[in-house]
């Protein structure tokens, strides 16, 4: 089960639009408030296109035991820095929050090897999410379930799994 | 013939009940209270003509509730905060306790005398917290009171830190918990002079 916590990068789907906010779906026991303010270049004149079913790349701002959580789409200065709406395309899938934190490590072998597998664009989300895209669809699945699976696997299952597909 | 009598009973149940809540039921002539339990005292005119109105009375089974009046110092208990308000139960009014809780709000911008921008209701009460507040506004049916804590004398007096240990206060904005020594934030009552051990 995923805590939320102040400043923590975190995928969310888009539940619920009333009026100026957004329920996100985070993982949490609780859903988590998104004003429609808090994307790079909104304002009351210019809303953002957000859907319900959305996927949501953002960050906390506020995060206690005692209140709903708050999430923005901006950072501090105010710019987008990749938040903000993902694209239809793609798959999302949950892992531990184990294997996020270990995947998010700087260098970390497992990406830089499935790299050079296949060029794919991922999204982490601290709340057990990921979110990845290739150029076909059975790429992204390879790409998703080596990730699932590498929860469980140790290095050399995983050269081995690696070698197998790049042979193909 | 009914209309002149249920006229009687509003009036009778609206200068004496106050918030409480009221219905009555018009056929049966009978008068009941919402949220306790009441007994009607009617003349046995009820038929008579309207000339004679009859007097209805209402009377309690409990003995009559203190209601919170504007401009009264209450004692609270918050339940639950959120950004922009906290939510309270009131407990006692001065210092006599209360049978039957009501519910308060204080605001954000009741929190404190500072200006309201600056002020976070997550660092000036939690869930727990004992509050000093002062009756501000009493609302209508279906909202709570409304209660400030913007003075001095008003504010949290009593709050359990995250090792659940009353805590200490060391300013109008801090606490500390005795435990773990860690200060956490609130709008702190300032403790009248003759409560003071010096």
């Amino acid at each position: 089960q995923y805590v939320p916590v102040k400043g923590d990068h975190v995928i969310g789907i888009v539940t619920i639009k009333a009026g100026d906010i957004f329920k996100v779906d985070v993982g949490g026991s609780e859903q988590a408030s998104l004003s429609y303010l808090a994307f790079e270049g909104a304002t009351k004149r210019n809303r953002p296109n957000v859907q319900v079913g959305d996927l949501i790349y953002g960050q906390f701002i506020v995060a206690n035991k005692d209140m709903e959580p708050e999430m923005v789409c901006i950072d501090s200065s105010g710019r987008a820095n990749g938040m903000g709406v993902i694209g239809h395309e793609g798959l999302l899938f949950k892992v531990s929050l184990g294997l996020i934190r270990k995947l998010l490590t700087p260098n970390c072998e497992i990406i830089q090897e499935l790299g050079q597998l296949y060029p794919f664009e991922i999204v982490f989300g601290m709340n057990g999410r990921i979110w990845v895209k290739a150029k076909t669809i059975q790429q992204t699945l390879i790409v998703a379930n080596i990730l699932e699976a590498c929860e469980h696997m140790t290095a050399e299952q995983r050269m081995q799994a690696f070698a197998k597909l790049s042979e193909r | 013939m009914t209309k002149h009598v249920t006229e009687a009973c509003r009036d009778e149940c609206l200068a004496g009940l106050g918030r409480a809540w009221w219905t009555w039921y018009a056929d049966t002539g009978s008068v009941g209270v919402g949220g306790g339990r009441a007994r009607h005292r009617a003349n046995q005119g009820l038929l008579s003509t309207p000339a004679q109105l009859p007097v209805v009375s209402v009377v309690r089974d409990v003995e009559s509730q203190l209601l919170p009046n504007v401009g009264a110092i209450v004692t609270c208990k918050v339940c639950s905060i959120n950004s922009r308000f906290a939510k309270v139960r009131i407990l006692y009014i001065g210092s006599t306790p209360l049978k039957s809780t009501f519910r308060g709000t204080i605001r954000r911008e009741d929190s404190t005398s500072c200006a309201p921008c600056q002020v976070e209701v997550y660092k000036s009460f939690r869930p727990g917290d004992i509050v000093l507040a002062k009756v501000i506004s009493l609302g209508d049916m279906q909202s709570n009171y409304l209660l400030s804590t913007a003075e001095n004398e008003l504010g949290v007096v009593v709050a359990h830190s995250e090792a659940v240990a009353q805590m200490v206060p060391i300013s109008w904005c801090e606490m500390q918990c005795p435990k773990t020594h860690s200060k956490e934030l609130r709008k702190v009552a300032r403790v009248q002079p003759e409560f003071l051990q010096t």
